[in-house]
């Protein structure tokens, strides 16, 4: 789901970064600052696990790929801007060592699948942990990276509006291909953020509020 | 006189983020081709060994991303799109990426973050992780590999870690605590 550097121009870029700047300093304040420093440990082994878990990628039609996002989970257990914050740490790793994703894209990466995504899915989560927190949890982790791939695909829709030479493929197309896999692929999410929330549960992890 | 560490590092950063900004900002196929050819130029130390990196990591996913675009476009409007916006396409990731891996070369990247201690302790923190998990990966397969006469195919490998995720998590859950604990009794 990534989009790689270069399929955004600076016009889109640099204003994403505008707007994630304020939210990273925020977010790594609050949540990873010296005071929250017992929760580093989950954290950080969550982040590692969204990290692997979104090496795995699929290339589709349209301009980007599919694959599973794994931080959906932490806004379940901590908060979205956790996941934010989380989310853009695993883009920066991949984007530096691996070559995916990409640095000048960063800033617009983490809003799509970092922020939006499991912003939505805390909050139906919170709405939907009255029946039940299992069905709560898998239909967050599914919805997250419905709203995710919606995101890139808008990203990519709006590039193509401002100049089609830089990125040729309309919006109505990147949609298409983008929100069929994912909603496949949301299952698979709905299914790990289902299983994780619950060992997680087991050894007392705790949620907050 | 050469410049001292951190300043060094952050000087090149700098720069760097500068150059892949500029370069996602270009469009012309003929100029993407020419920084192509003199991106190796400027930085010729390492330049193979970044250029193989490049060849399996950016150029078989960006390449793959072009070209189902453009036979999906085909496809869409019924006819065959042109060419030339999906070669800058594919030359810009590239590009920026060989820029990206030479510039990483020569960065101390801990040493560049130093000055923002919660980024230093979150890079430390989820690089750690990220090493004992593929430790972890690797055990966990050597594992199942010795248990078997022959080497295991992916779908029972895959199967076989199902099984033991939980132990994996726990593990990487303590190694990040240590790695929090060392953090914390170094001041960070």
């Amino acid at each position: 789901m990534h989009i790689p550097d270069g399929f955004l121009s600076p016009v889109l870029t640099i204003p994403a970064y505008a707007a994630a700047a304020p939210l990273w300093v925020w977010g790594a304040k609050r949540h990873f600052g010296p005071a929250q420093v017992e929760a580093m440990p989950v954290i950080g082994s969550l982040t590692a696990v969204a990290f692997v878990i979104q090496t795995i990628m699929i290339p589709i039609p349209g301009g980007t790929s599919t694959h599973l996002l794994g931080v959906p989970l932490l806004a379940l257990l901590y908060n979205p801007l956790v996941a934010f914050v989380a989310e853009s740490l695993v883009l920066g790793i991949q984007a530096l060592f691996f070559g995916a994703g990409g640095v000048t894209v960063l800033a617009v990466n983490a809003l799509a699948m970092g922020l939006l995504g499991p912003a939505v899915a805390w909050g139906a989560f919170r709405v939907l942990r009255r029946l039940g927190p299992r069905a709560g949890a898998f239909v967050a982790g599914w919805v997250s990276m419905l709203v995710s791939a919606l995101a890139v695909a808008a990203a990519l829709g709006l590039q193509q509006a401002l100049d089609p030479s830089y990125f040729p493929t309309p919006f109505p197309v990147v949609l298409g291909a983008m929100l069929v896999p994912a909603l496949l692929t949301g299952l698979v999410e709905g299914a790990y953020t289902l299983v994780a929330f619950s060992l997680l549960a087991r050894v007392h992890v705790r949620e907050h509020p | 006189m050469s410049i001292p560490e951190p300043k060094r590092s952050r000087t090149l950063a700098t720069g760097w983020l500068i150059a892949v900004f500029a370069i996602s900002a270009v469009t012309d196929l003929r100029a993407l081709a020419v920084l192509s050819v003199l991106a190796p130029l400027v930085f010729p130390r390492y330049a193979w060994a970044v250029f193989c990196k490049l060849l399996v990591t950016v150029i078989p996913l960006a390449g793959l991303l072009v070209a189902a675009s453009w036979a999906w476009l085909g496809l869409v409007e019924g006819t065959t799109p042109a060419w030339q916006p999906f070669a800058a396409l594919f030359l810009r990731p590239a590009l920026i990426a060989f820029v990206t891996f030479s510039v990483l070369k020569r960065v101390d990247l801990l040493g560049a973050v130093a000055a923002w201690p919660t980024a230093s302790r979150l890079l430390v923190v989820t690089l750690a992780q990220i090493h004992a998990l593929r430790l972890l990966a690797t055990e966990s397969y050597q594992g199942l590999r010795s248990r078997l006469p022959m080497k295991p195919r992916a779908n029972l490998a895959v199967r076989s870690a199902g099984g033991v995720t939980a132990a994996l998590f726990q593990l990487a859950s303590r190694n990040a605590r240590d790695v929090t604990d060392a953090l914390r009794s170094r001041g960070l």
